[in-house]
């Protein structure tokens, strides 16, 4: 009898593939004793495509499309990270205007990616007001760029030797009356999130990270930012046009889940700054620079590790070429692949199963970016 | 002959307006909802249409006797609950005592969920009737000390004697010299209703939706039924003890108000851990109440 109870008090827990509180196909194992946490268990795996393998099947210019389907809520990283890889590898010329219009894009995937994160980890906690307020809000910055690239969630917009069009005509006017509405709009995201007690009491001091066991365990990005941790590669390596552009770096030192939320949330206002110094500053030019014929142009050989900061983390290509008309070798380093298997792993335990979710809404893990 | 005809007639048309209000409270619930979240929302009869759905389906799995036994034993309990609820001036069984027994029924509907998740042994069920459970005792001590303070002031236990006692406009309701304990009362009503934030019970981020976990078509239209219902006779005591009744149209009119506030309420609010909404509970609108039955106690 004694035994039987023993085994009651420690059950196992499933959270996904099938669970409202999981960020996509991904499935987190639990082993709980009441309330508590002992052992957490991260099972990726559900969404796996092949995507490094099928890229060295395919021509240079022919997995511009595919890379973008690497991480569903920020494309836009993986697209510039292959074309600048690439480039590098061939020694090919950006036009100046074309690496503004890349900065451009990449801040709006910031935007999208983080409005995305907002509405995750308020509905995690049962806010639903906010996500059904930043997912409508996020399609006003979708519209712009489907004006821009003809396509709203995978935009296939960056090339490797530039970018696919020019900016339409307007198409300022047009995206500063969008940024005006979403400053107003960051208001009262603010008002309804972050000055919320309930949400405060929730997400101050709760999974939490140390510092420097976040930098030894390769947590990066807002997540290593919301440690206190002044830490972004447009900052210490910079790339593109990053170094002409007046931003700061948000940070929190909390460690927990509100700062790490905080962060991202400083981060969109820092985004919408960006934009509206492109807009303003952009240089007239070409925005191409054709590579040649796409099925017959060839790379040198040689091997190249390119790195940006994506809305979850550094997010960097390692390419391999041997000389021929298609990649030798495409790796991926995805942040989600730390946050998402390791991280969360050592982070939840201890916590409680209501903050399960939570937790992993707040370090943003994107499971395609694991299952690549 | 007649009285009796009459009454037969309210039995059975009571319980089936209270459904039908009941799932129209709901069906405008996911409207105000919609509304506050930007987005159109379903039609108003939205729910309506869902049950009817939901009772057209097959059964699909059955765990056990007590897994079909349990929502029915919750449904059945809360309509005798409805019993002692005066709807319109008119309640089906009216004593004097009827608040306390009343108090008693409530806990049986929570009970029949218990055991029929029980039987159906999924842990997030489980973990959802364990929070409902501990949310209960949380805010029951508010009910019932809220309550207290009603009977200590009119000296009576019976619902249609506090409704007397309310007789004769806005100005006669014991909203006003018993403000306190109709504060805290509305505080725990929003844990009875299980709106947020205190629906720990069902939260689907958490433990997919809990106790409705392992229902499917016709227990889940029954489970429906069962909110629908818990609704109107949760909001319907607030009514009755603070907002002096009403003819039919007036008392549908004040538990829908009541309702309305717990929904705006709950729009904007995430939800506490369960030990923290235990806490909430047995602080403020505990101490509030307390504040509202001394009152009570020395003005009499």
């Amino acid at each position: 009898m004694s035994e039987r109870i023993e085994t009651i008090r420690e059950f196992e827990y499933f959270i996904g593939p099938q669970h409202p509180g999981i960020t996509g196909n991904f499935s987190i194992k639990l082993k709980a004793k009441g309330d508590i946490i002992l052992e957490a268990e991260a099972h990726p795996g559900y969404l796996h495509r092949g995507f490094e393998k099928l890229m060295e099947q395919r021509h240079w210019v022919k997995n511009v499309p595919m890379v973008c389907r690497i991480c569903v809520p920020d494309p836009d990283p993986n697209e510039v990270l292959y074309a600048m890889g690439v480039e590098e590898l061939a020694g090919l010329e950006v036009p100046e205007r074309a690496q503004w219009i890349r900065v451009m894009v990449l801040e709006m995937s910031r935007i999208t990616a983080h409005l995305f994160y907002l509405g995750g980890i308020a509905g995690a906690l049962g806010l639903y007001t906010i996500p059904q307020w930043t997912i409508g809000d996020r399609d006003y910055v979708l519209d712009r760029f489907e004006e821009l690239t003809g396509a709203r969630v995978y935009h296939i917009y960056t090339t490797p030797g530039g970018v696919r069009r020019d900016l339409p005509k307007g198409f300022a006017d047009r995206m500063h009356k969008t940024l005006d509405y979403l400053e107003k709009r960051l208001k009262d995201y603010y008002r309804l999130m972050f000055d919320n007690p309930v949400f405060q009491k929730r997400t101050i001091g709760v999974g939490t990270m140390d510092p420097e066991w976040a930098m030894e365990n390769g947590v990066t990005g807002p997540n290593l930012r919301g440690c206190g941790v002044k830490a972004d590669v447009r900052i210490d390596d910079p790339y593109l046009v990053y170094e002409k552009i007046d931003f700061e770096v948000p940070t929190a030192d909390g460690c927990d889940m509100f700062s790490r939320a905080i962060v991202r949330y400083r981060e969109l206002e820092q985004s919408i700054h960006i934009i509206r110094q492109v807009l303003d500053n952009i240089p007239d030019g070409p925005f191409l620079n054709k590579p040649g014929n796409p099925m017959m142009w060839r790379v040198p050989p040689g091997d190249v590790y390119v790195r940006v900061e994506s809305s979850k983390g550094e997010y960097g290509y390692y390419i391999v070429s041997n000389g021929g008309v298609k990649p030798y070798r495409v790796h991926v380093r995805g942040p989600s692949m730390t946050h998402g298997i390791h991280v969360i792993e050592q982070l939840l335990v201890g916590q409680r199963v209501a903050d399960v979710s939570a937790i992993m809404f707040s370090l943003d893990i994107c499971p395609p970016d694991i299952d690549r | 002959m007649n009285a009796i005809g009459i009454q037969i007639g309210w039995i059975i048309f009571m319980p089936i307006l209270v459904i039908i209000m009941g799932l129209l409270y709901l069906g405008a619930a996911r409207k105000i909802t919609a509304r506050v979240h930007n987005r159109y929302g379903p039609p108003i009869y939205q729910n309506i249409i869902d049950v009817i759905k939901l009772f057209s389906k097959k059964r699909a799995t059955n765990h056990g006797v007590m897994f079909s036994l349990g929502p029915i034993m919750a449904f059945s309990g809360l309509l005798i609950s409805l019993m002692f609820i005066p709807i319109g001036n008119k309640a089906l069984l009216s004593f004097n005592g009827d608040i306390i027994v009343l108090l008693y029924l409530l806990v049986i509907a929570p009970l029949g969920m218990a055991l029929g998740v029980g039987e159906g042994a999924n842990p997030m069920g489980t973990i959802g009737i364990a929070r409902a459970l501990t949310l209960m005792l949380g805010y029951e001590v508010v009910l019932v000390i809220s309550a207290l303070s009603v009977m200590l002031y009119t000296g009576s236990a019976s619902f249609m004697k506090i409704i007397e006692a309310q007789s004769g406009g806005v100005g006669h309701w014991f909203l006003w010299p018993l403000f306190l304990s109709a504060l805290a009362m509305d505080m725990a009503l929003q844990g009875v209703l299980g709106e947020k934030p205190f629906d720990q019970p069902i939260a689907p981020h958490e433990i997919a939706s809990g106790p409705m976990v392992e229902f499917g078509g016709k227990y889940l239209g029954l489970l429906q039924l069962y909110h629908a219902v818990a609704i109107v006779v949760e909001t319907g005591i607030m009514v009755n003890l603070f907002l002096g009744g009403g003819t039919l149209f007036w008392w549908f009119v004040k538990s829908f108000t009541v309702f309305f506030i717990a929904l705006l309420i709950n729009a904007v609010m995430p939800r506490f851990r369960i030990g923290q909404a235990f806490k909430f509970f047995w602080t403020y609108p505990a101490a509030i109440s307390l504040l509202g039955l001394i009152l009570v106690a020395i003005l009499k």
